[in-house]
């Protein structure tokens, strides 16, 4: 028996022992093939998924290195069926190649005869290919570089795309590094992507994703279109270019619903990409608008359907994903990896943290005890307005605004669902609300104020949710929003995770009805931050409006 | 019947005879009267078969060679023959090797006679049908050939020029052999034929020796032969067995086969190959498979406790059933199987009786739960061992392509158990550190026992490679030290493995029992290796098992805390225990939901009354709540004006009323009937059914069956004249006294003179030489009857030496 820190589960899973003095080293020993789960105080989750082998694979490691590593830290005997599992799997990736090929432009080439024959009978892959080049080889059309890789990933022999890229069109990009400089995990992201050719880079909200995306853009050197999820988004990637890039104003474009400018470096959002007129997409030309030699996706997890399909046709051009997690709502992660590439950095919150990089954050459920009227009318309400009158009752107001006074000298955000609600407590905080109706133009007024400390508390909705940067937001405060997704979570955290001038910690409170399906969700949230090892606790409402 | 093997039966030494007794004991059971029924016995098909059964490839070669070649013939012709089918030139191994297994063939009875005269045993050429491959001799290949077909054959085979004395052969089938097993003649008939008719011949050299060809029998001359089949036919050289089956001839098999009868012939066995691997790591991923397995029998047992499935009208387990099991355990179906088959074997769960019954646990399984680790292991593996039951072809179809279920009666297989022991033997055989391959553990078995194949069994061994790996008999490939053990007659591993039972050398391989768990903020208590069972049990309890393997995940949540108050534990109670056994602090969030739900468990109490008393007038109530005659009824005041009753509703109006009060009875439909889950057993354990391994007879029984055999046949010989009965009655002896004196006269050879009731019930006496007693029955030779006899024990009156 070896007193190992790992235990390997019989569902694949890997319990990392994280106080183990030998934690550290086996985490990077597993973290190439292992996806982590769940990150909670004592004991961390790994998962090992074909596509984390596979991963593991693009990055050059092999099944034996996996093997290895596992039998090396493993407290228990590995299951032999597991070990072979895993050889099994991992030999799959690279049996089959994409190549260039000097006639046909693209040939799928293959060392294993039987392999190449069987992924040759599927139906879908048939129209995809050219003609038989001798017995190992088959032409593929250029054009569906893309499918037969998303296919090929479907029948479970990921093929290895060797066939290079096109350079694009020259650009100089080169980063001014006055004042700042880039962080070794960002540097080792961007280089990781650039010898990967395309892949993924994950990192998680506030570590400076954007500065990864302006690195790999100056190794590029070539005109690049940054696909970005809003507006909002695309104002702060073109703010942060101009910050840390020698681009100029005039070098770069947003392609947007009000604006259309095509530029060396032109950002768009998905949404005016998957915009369609009479059943066809309108803006499909920007793809091939300039010979792009980078395009970089922002928020991967939440690329849509429509910008994969465009996807499949740019696998000639550098692409590189940028994103807080691998782990989509859709299950389309398979997707991600045959169209954007593979992981090629990954990095975890909670070292980060450790690192000084993001602040370490609070969490803290309030729980708020409706009073007797109040659980007398939600028991009598109709079940589709139940969750809506337990998030929106005025005890949770009570408590929120208690919870505001409590810290008058921090920059705090009120995040909730229902806009009545927002703007009661707006009124009520003398808090400016931001919500869908408010304009673009307010809307980033009132960010920069609050930015600027000229404003102290904002009401948002759930549209702040996605790809705002409010750095000194130290306290969010949660009134209402159903759990519904992880990112959603995630990126609600991002909020109030950036790094603070004062490096204090940040505090994430969620104001929960006790015994409604309020509660519910809050169970949710508290198990996907308690996995992702922020320090969790629980207090009465009471407790909080006695210590005023 | 061959006296010549009776005679050279006879002439072998008692002690020659005991160890042919003590390898093939089915010739002494039941003792055969003398020597030739011995004889008899030892050559018929049936025996014989059972001993070429045992025989590896070198000494099932050397008796195919002596059937094939003229019997008797010397050693040294034997040793020349055999020598010319090795691959290399003749060397002291092969040269020692062949004098025993000569010696070895001869102790089995199935080679007789001196080294300058050997010959198969009687029955042997029979059993040995198509010895190495080689057809039948041309004798009974043309056996059915009319006779002017054979004039013409072998006019065509003698040619021009031919010798004039074939005609003058009266038996035209022995003439037409005889130039066939002349050389120079088969020689020229080959020559003669087109280079495919020869290539066909050559397909057939090394065997099979039979090949199909439409239309068989046509009758072709060797001028008018057309196709090359025609041309063989014509000329002999293949004889028509059937419409459409066509055969080579024994004499032109040899010819072709250049006088060698096998080819690459080995004296040893070949070796094995496959992967190295550490045997400490072996050991450690075997005991790990071990616990792994014990764990999931358990847990079968526990979830079939609560959830039994129901057994088939075919006396199955659904697959449905079998499914749903797999996913629960997480395991692939054909694993579920194997733990569900072998819990069955060992007793653990069996069928309660009754038509459409429930597969239970038994209580063997209560018993089974408090063992240790080992001893629960020790037993699953040795009931896996020796089971008659295939778990493999679960989900296979059988020959009328039904459906073959879990625990279904028709998943036995005669052979499984011996076929498990066999395979596991040559694990055991190959070098240590070493993990055969499936490809070279069949092809060891293939030498080890030729005549021993076919698909079935190559399916059995796959199955028992893979099975033992997850029982946890074998690690990584290899057989480990506790999986030996299990194995009767297998020497310890060399170099250093302790010998001992295989319960003693798994333990220490076993992890230690843990009593603590990390509890953490996302409501998991991760336990990182077997707990304790009164930890686990507690955990059961009030947490959801998320993940198994190595460690077990636990998860609480509302539900599992709700269960554990349901269960009489208090908050206080649940928050100490998660205290102690918990290495950090208790989580925050842990702690605040076990308070919150136990704040709220219980505020609504719910109970069972047969009947309630309703009365707007709270004092009359009183009253009767005063009344002592209202003892009985267990009244109990729920409100002010609401008593409910545990009596019925008609025998609590009846004695109201008797007390003086005016009941009436209210209609109602708010009666809370509480059903609980049992936990169910059926009644005691089910029959066990494991193929008998006959692990020979012990040797004082072995000499006595021979000395009754020589008596027997020392009298079958002399045709004695039986003794004379002694006069007087023998005294009454008690039956203890009689059969410790009959075991004394087995073992001493002695004589013994008895009183006997015969089957009329006269008293008679004999004169014994008793020669085994089993099963309520005594074999002796009977001296005043000249007669092997048995001899009912409770028949026999007493007892007393002879003087």
């Amino acid at each position: 028996m070896t007193d190992g820190p790992l235990i390997v589960q019989s569902d694949k899973t890997l319990l990392l022992e994280v106080d183990h003095e030998m934690a550290g080293e086996c985490r990077k020993a597993i973290a190439p093939f292992a996806e982590l789960e769940r990150a909670p105080e004592h004991v961390h989750t790994y998962r090992i998924t074909p596509l984390a082998l596979w991963n593991a694979r693009a990055a050059g490691h092999d099944a034996e290195q996996v093997v290895d590593a596992l039998i090396a830290y493993s407290r228990y005997p590995v299951p032999h069926a597991l070990l072979v599992d895993i050889a099994e799997t991992m030999a799959r990736y690279g049996r089959l190649r994409l190549e260039k090929h000097p006639v046909h432009g693209l040939a799928l080439t293959s060392t294993d005869r039987a392999v190449l024959e069987e992924v040759l009978r599927s139906k879908k892959i048939q129209p995809l290919l050219g003609e038989r080049l001798g017995a190992d080889g088959v032409a593929v059309h250029p054009s569906e570089r893309g499918n037969i890789k998303q296919y090929l990933l479907k029948l479970g022999w990921p093929a290895e795309d060797l066939a290079g890229y096109v350079d694009g069109e020259a650009h100089p990009i080169a980063l001014t590094e006055d004042g700042w400089q880039l962080r070794t995990y960002q540097r080792e992201a961007a280089e990781a992507f650039w010898h990967g050719g395309s892949g993924v880079v994950v990192l998680p909200c506030g570590a400076g994703k954007t500065i990864v995306g302006a690195a790999a853009m100056a190794q590029a050197q070539s005109t690049t279109l940054i696909l970005v999820t809003n507006t909002v988004s695309a104002h702060q990637w073109r703010q942060e270019l101009l910050k840390r890039t020698s681009l100029t104003e005039d070098e770069i474009g947003e392609y947007s619903g009000t604006k259309k400018e095509i530029r060396p470096v032109t950002i768009a959002t998905y949404q005016v990409m998957t915009t369609r007129r009479q059943g066809a997409y309108r803006h499909l030309e920007l793809f091939d608008a300039r010979d792009w030699g980078l395009v970089i996706y922002d928020e991967v997890h939440l690329l849509p359907a429509p910008i994969f399909r465009m996807t499949a046709d740019l696998q000639a051009r550098r692409r590189v994903g940028l994103t807080a997690t691998l782990v989509r709502e859709d299950g389309r992660e398979g997707d991600v990896f045959s169209l954007i590439g593979p992981k090629r950095y990954d990095a975890p919150w909670k070292e980060m943290e450790n690192q000084g990089w993001i602040a370490p954050a609070d969490c803290v459920e309030v729980r708020v005890t409706l009073t007797d009227e109040e659980r007398l009318a939600y028991a009598m309400a109709e079940a589709e307005e139940r969750y809506r009158f337990c998030a929106t009752t005025p005890s949770k107001s009570r408590v929120t605004e208690a919870l505001v006074r409590r810290h008058p000298d921090e920059q705090v955000l009120v995040i909730g669902q229902y806009i009545d609600q927002l703007d009661e407590l707006g009124e009520h905080l003398n808090a400016p609300v931001i919500k869908g109706e408010t304009k673009i133009k307010e809307r980033e007024r009132l960010f920069q104020a609050f930015r600027d400390k000229e404003i102290q508390v904002l009401v948002v909705s759930k549209v702040a949710n996605f790809s705002i940067d409010l750095p000194e937001a130290a306290v969010a405060i949660q009134v209402s929003g159903t759990f519904g997704s992880r990112q959603e979570e995630a990126q609600r955290l991002g909020r109030v995770l950036r790094p603070k001038a004062d490096g204090g910690g940040a505090r994430f409170y969620s104001v929960v009805s006790r015994d409604t399906v309020d509660q519910d969700f809050a169970a949710h949230r508290q198990r996907f931050l308690a996995e992702q090892g922020y320090a969790y606790q629980i207090i009465d409402a009471d407790d909080v409006l006695a210590g005023e | 019947m061959s006296t010549e093997f009776t005679e050279w039966l006879r002439s072998r030494s008692d002690e020659q005879l005991r160890a042919l007794a003590a390898v093939r004991p089915e010739l002494v059971t039941p003792v055969p009267a003398h020597l030739e029924g011995l004889a008899g016995r030892a050559s018929s098909p049936s025996a014989v078969g059972r001993v070429l059964d045992r025989l590896d490839r070198f000494t099932l070669s050397v008796v195919e060679t002596l059937t094939v070649l003229p019997s008797p013939i010397s050693y040294g012709s034997l040793r020349a023959q055999m020598a010319r089918a090795l691959p290399g030139a003749a060397d002291p191994v092969f040269r020692s090797t062949l004098k025993e297994t000569v010696e070895r063939l001869r102790t089995l009875a199935l080679v007789y006679g001196p080294d300058n005269a050997l010959a198969p045993a009687p029955g042997v050429r029979e059993v040995l049908d198509g010895p190495a491959g080689l057809g039948p001799p041309a004798v009974e290949v043309f056996r059915h050939y009319h006779a002017e077909r054979l004039a013409e054959l072998i006019e065509d085979i003698a040619g021009e020029g031919g010798d004039a004395k074939s005609d003058t052969r009266s038996d035209t089938k022995e003439a037409l052999a005889d130039l066939l097993g002349d050389q120079k003649i088969v020689g020229r008939l080959i020559e003669d034929v087109s280079p495919q008719a020869r290539s066909a011949l050559n397909e057939l050299a090394w065997g099979p020796a039979s090949g199909r060809v439409p239309n068989a029998r046509r009758e072709v001359r060797a001028t008018t032969a057309q196709s090359p089949i025609e041309q063989l036919l014509s000329r002999a050289l293949l004889g028509a067995t059937g419409e459409e089956t066509v055969v080579l001839p024994r004499e032109v098999g040899l010819f072709l086969r250049d006088g060698r009868i096998h080819q690459d012939l080995s004296p040893v066995p070949p070796a094995m190959d496959g992967a190295r691997r550490d045997r400490k790591l072996a050991d450690r991923t075997a005991a790990g498979q071990a616990f792994t397995f014990t764990r999931a029998v358990e847990e079968l047992c526990e979830r079939w406790s609560a959830d039994p499935p129901g057994v088939l009208r075919s006396g199955g387990l659904a697959v449905r059933d079998l499914k749903r099991i797999a996913a629960l355990l997480d395991l692939p179906e054909w694993v579920a199987g194997l733990i569900i088959e072998v819990a069955h074997a060992a007793g653990l769960v069996a069928a309660s009786g009754a038509v459409d019954g429930d597969w239970l646990p038994t209580p063997v399984y209560d018993a089974w739960r408090m063992k240790g680790t080992e001893d629960r292991w020790v037993m699953l593996a040795m009931t896996w061992l020796t089971m008659d039951r295939v778990p493999g072809v679960i989900g296979e179809r059988d020959e009328r392509d039904r459906l073959l279920n879990a625990l279904h009666p028709d998943l036995r297989r005669s052979a499984a158990a011996e076929v498990r022991a066999t395979t596991l033997g040559m694990l055991a055989a190959a070098e240590p550190g070493m993990a055969p391959t499936l490809d070279s553990v069949r092809e060891r078995l293939a030498w080890e026992q030729p005549r021993r194949r076919g698909a079935h069994r190559d399916q059995l061994v796959e199955f028992t490679v893979r099975e033992a790996e997850q029982i946890g008999v074998t690690g990584l490939g290899m057989l480990v030290g506790h999986g030996r053990a299990l194995l009767p007659g297998l020497p310890g591993l060399p170099g250093g493995s302790r010998v001992g039972s295989p319960g003693e050398l798994l333990a220490p391989l076993l992890p230690e029992p843990l009593d603590h768990v990390f509890l953490q903020a996302d409501l998991t208590a991760v336990a990182p290796g077997p707990l304790t069972s009164e930890l686990r049990r507690w955990l059961a309890l009030s947490a959801e098992v998320e993940s198994t393997g190595g460690a077990t995940v636990y998860r609480f949540d509302e539900r599992s805390i709700r269960r554990a108050l349901d269960a009489g534990q208090g908050a206080d109670e649940i928050l100490a225990l998660l205290e102690r056994h918990s290495t950090t602090p208790v989580p925050q969030p842990l702690s605040y939901l076990v308070t919150d739900v136990a704040r709220r468990h219980g505020r609504m109490r719910i109970g069972t009354a047969s009947a309630y008393v309703r009365c707007d007038d709270s004092s009359l109530l009183d009253e009767v709540m005063a009344d002592k005659r209202s003892m009985p009824l267990r009244l109990r005041r729920l409100a002010p004006t609401v008593i409910a009753s545990k009596s019925s509703r008609p025998a609590l109006i009846d004695s109201l009323r008797a007390m003086g009060y005016a009941p009436a009875a209210e209609s109602l439909d708010g009666d809370v009937i509480i059903t609980q889950i049992d936990v169910r057993r059926t009644e005691g354990p089910p029959l066990v059914r494991s193929s008998a391994t006959f692990n020979g007879l012990e040797a004082d029984v072995v000499a006595a069956a021979i000395r009754a055999v020589r008596a027997g046949d020392a009298a079958h010989q002399a045709r004695r004249v039986p003794l004379d009965v002694p006069d007087g009655q023998v005294p009454r002896s008690p039956t203890t006294a009689t059969i410790s004196a009959l075991r004394d006269a087995i073992r001493q050879g002695s004589q013994v003179w008895i009183g006997y009731l015969d089957s009329q019930g006269n008293a008679t006496s004999r004169i014994l030489e008793p020669a085994r007693m089993e099963g309520g029955y005594l074999t002796a030779y009977d001296e005043t009857r000249a007669a092997v006899h048995r001899f009912a024990l409770h028949r026999i009156t007493g007892i007393a030496d002879i003087v």
